[in-house]
């Protein structure tokens, strides 16, 4: 392959200097280059990362820094969330997985042989968010009783909370999805304890913030640093069990008072490449600790 | 000469062999991963609505109703839009607005998905949920939007596929049936849609198998809530309630999820086998409502 990489560099200066119009070395030229392409990326580092569309904010950036800097081609996937990440990883289809919940003893159970090695970046709240007309209409906080009736459908008119008539449009983020489980941790303590129910189930944060945005009636769960961004939804305050009212603030957030927050992780299989142990390194680093910080979570340390 | 010929004629067997084995294989691979959950749920898989994997219950039939309401939906927007239309394109247009019509309607056909799915969550479901206030409906994401979606996207399809029926009728016999007198309502409805109509036919069950496997585009609009079932069974409500279909079922995360737990991924399997069944079902049901026709067929 060396050879027609020489002989690639030859015909390209060929044609560039001397404007040498041969057909023929012009179309050897095209050939060698074609041919000498592949070859090229088969010698680039490649990094497949999945998971969390939480995480993938920061993870992309890094991806981009390192495709800038070093050439390397990093895929950056987020089929199927967190939990997507971790059995891609545990099967050995990425590198890297992300995941906006700790690793559970299901998933260690379940890939016996792989050794997770998960790696926490950050910090991030999870809100309550419901579409402005709401808010507007006077429901500014929630307690964990009224989330609960909320949830099991007990309360379905934003009436019963104080606020306009107005049909509850109860958007549920999947099952399985890192946010709704820092939502059922906080309001059934553990997933395990939460209601089977049938609700509207939305994706990504892009799709909750967009649907809860669009109807006026809708709440649902959905990742702090997503709820700044647009001002058709607003986050509602937390209301403790003791009766103290808790803003969803990044404070709040930082300080551990807010009660859905959780870390961010990135997690790798036993002995990852030096690639990609580099990769994490630099998440930790203070230029990576950045990202995290500019997407709106908070840095480790 | 001959060898080649012989060749020829030995390769076609083989490959037709091979779209038969394709099909047994997916057939067979689908039917023996679903042995498991039927094992568990039987029958109830298709009869009951209570999909919880958290707590192990498999049943699918909010999502077979779904699957089938948008259909019909679909079906019934599409087929009479597509057909007076092919009529027109075929019957009336002629020379270049033809050719500009024709070739504008199948790069409709060829237009992905995703983008009508798109174009479905910005534009149609707001207008969806206005016009449908009276009935109180959840919010935009409805199996009516789902259905009315896939609606719009199979008409070029039919459209197109029909129009190309009319046009099959041959000008010897338009020719015929006018030197026997009859006006040009006559020569359509007796010479011309008689002959054409297996066609128009077909074209339409091609596109309801579209429109039961559509999947992105319903996706995004249908709602994705699982296990809602008119009651009574005749009720509309569900029409304005979010709603599940297969395909979106299948479409979603879930299916990452259920990787590595048999018993899930058994119940997500058997769903791709109800819709390979169904679809299946609109093939054999489109050969047999031609049968009677096949005598119209040139010789």
């Amino acid at each position: 392959m060396i050879f027609f990489k020489q002989k690639d560099q030859y015909s390209l200066i060929f044609i560039n200097n001397g404007f040498v119009l041969n057909r023929q070395i012009l179309i050897l030229g095209c050939l060698i280059f074609i041919m000498a392409v592949p070859a090229g990326w088969a010698e680039e580092v490649k990094i497949r990362i999945q998971g969390s569309t939480t995480v993938n904010p920061v993870v992309t950036e890094a991806a981009e820094h390192f495709h800038q800097t070093r050439g390397w081609t990093v895929l950056v996937d987020t089929q199927g969330g967190s939990s997507g990440g971790i059995s891609a990883v545990g099967e050995g289809l990425a590198d890297i997985g992300m995941s906006s919940k700790p690793l559970s003893e299901q998933d260690r159970q379940r890939y016996a042989t792989v050794n997770f090695q998960p790696v926490s970046i950050g910090i991030d709240g999870v809100a309550i968010i419901v579409s402005e007309p709401v808010y507007l209409s006077g429901v500014t906080q929630i307690s964990r009783a009224q989330m609960q009736a909320l949830y099991e459908k007990r309360i379905t008119n934003w009436q019963d909370l104080g606020g306009d008539r107005r049909r509850v449009v109860f958007y549920n983020k999947e099952p399985g999805r890192g946010t709704w489980e820092v939502f059922a941790n906080w309001a059934y303590d553990g997933a395990k304890n939460a209601p089977l129910v049938n609700h509207p189930e939305v994706g990504s944060n892009e799709e909750t913030r967009n649907k809860v945005g669009h109807h006026p009636g809708a709440i649902s769960q959905l990742s702090y640093a997503w709820t700044e961004s647009s001002s058709k939804i607003r986050a509602l305050d937390i209301m403790t069990d003791e009766g103290e009212v808790i803003p969803a603030t990044l404070e709040n957030i930082q300080s551990g008072v807010y009660p859905l927050a959780r870390q961010l992780y990135v997690i790798t299989a036993d002995n990852p490449r030096p690639e990609v142990r580099e990769f994490i390194e630099y998440l930790l680093s203070q230029d990576g600790q950045r990202l995290v910080s500019k997407h709106g979570y908070l840095p480790i340390h | 000469m001959r060898l080649l010929i012989r060749s020829i004629k030995c390769g076609s067997y083989l490959l037709s062999a091979a779209a038969l084995l394709v099909f047994l294989g997916l057939f067979g691979f689908l039917g023996s991963g679903s042995g498991r959950i039927l094992q568990h749920e039987g029958l109830s898989f298709w009869n009951q609505a209570d999909w919880f994997f958290r707590a192990d219950t498999y049943g699918a039939a909010s999502m077979l109703y779904g699957s089938i309401v948008v259909g019909i939906i679909a079906m019934c927007l599409a087929a009479p839009i597509s057909l007076a239309g092919a009529i027109f394109t075929a019957e009336y247009l002629r020379g270049w607005p033809r050719t500009i019509v024709k070739g504008t309607i199948e790069l409709l056909a060829g237009i992905p998905s995703v983008v009508y799915g798109l174009l479905g969550v910005l534009y149609l479901r707001p207008i969806v949920f206005e016009w449908t206030q009276i009935f109180l409906p959840e919010s935009g994401d409805t199996l009516l939007t789902a259905g009315i979606l896939v609606g719009i996207m199979i008409i070029p399809t039919v459209l197109s596929l029909s129009d190309d029926a009319f046009r099959s009728v041959s000008q010897s016999e338009r020719e015929t049936s006018r030197a026997l007198g009859l006006t040009d309502n006559e020569v359509f409805f007796h010479a011309i849609f008689p002959r054409a109509f297996p066609g128009v036919i077909a074209a339409v069950l091609l596109a309801l198998g579209r429109a039961v496997g559509e999947t992105i585009a319903v996706y995004l609009v249908v709602g994705r809530a699982d296990n809602r079932l008119p009651d009574p069974w005749y009720s509309l409500q569900p029409l304005v309630e979010a709603g599940q279909t297969l395909t979106s079922k299948l479409g979603g995360s879930e299916v990452h999820m259920a990787y590595g737990h048999s018993l899930h991924w058994s119940a997500i399997v058997t769903l791709g086998f109800t819709l390979l069944a169904i679809v299946m079902f609109f093939v054999i049901l489109s050969e047999v409502l031609l049968i009677p026709f096949k005598k119209y067929r040139m010789p």
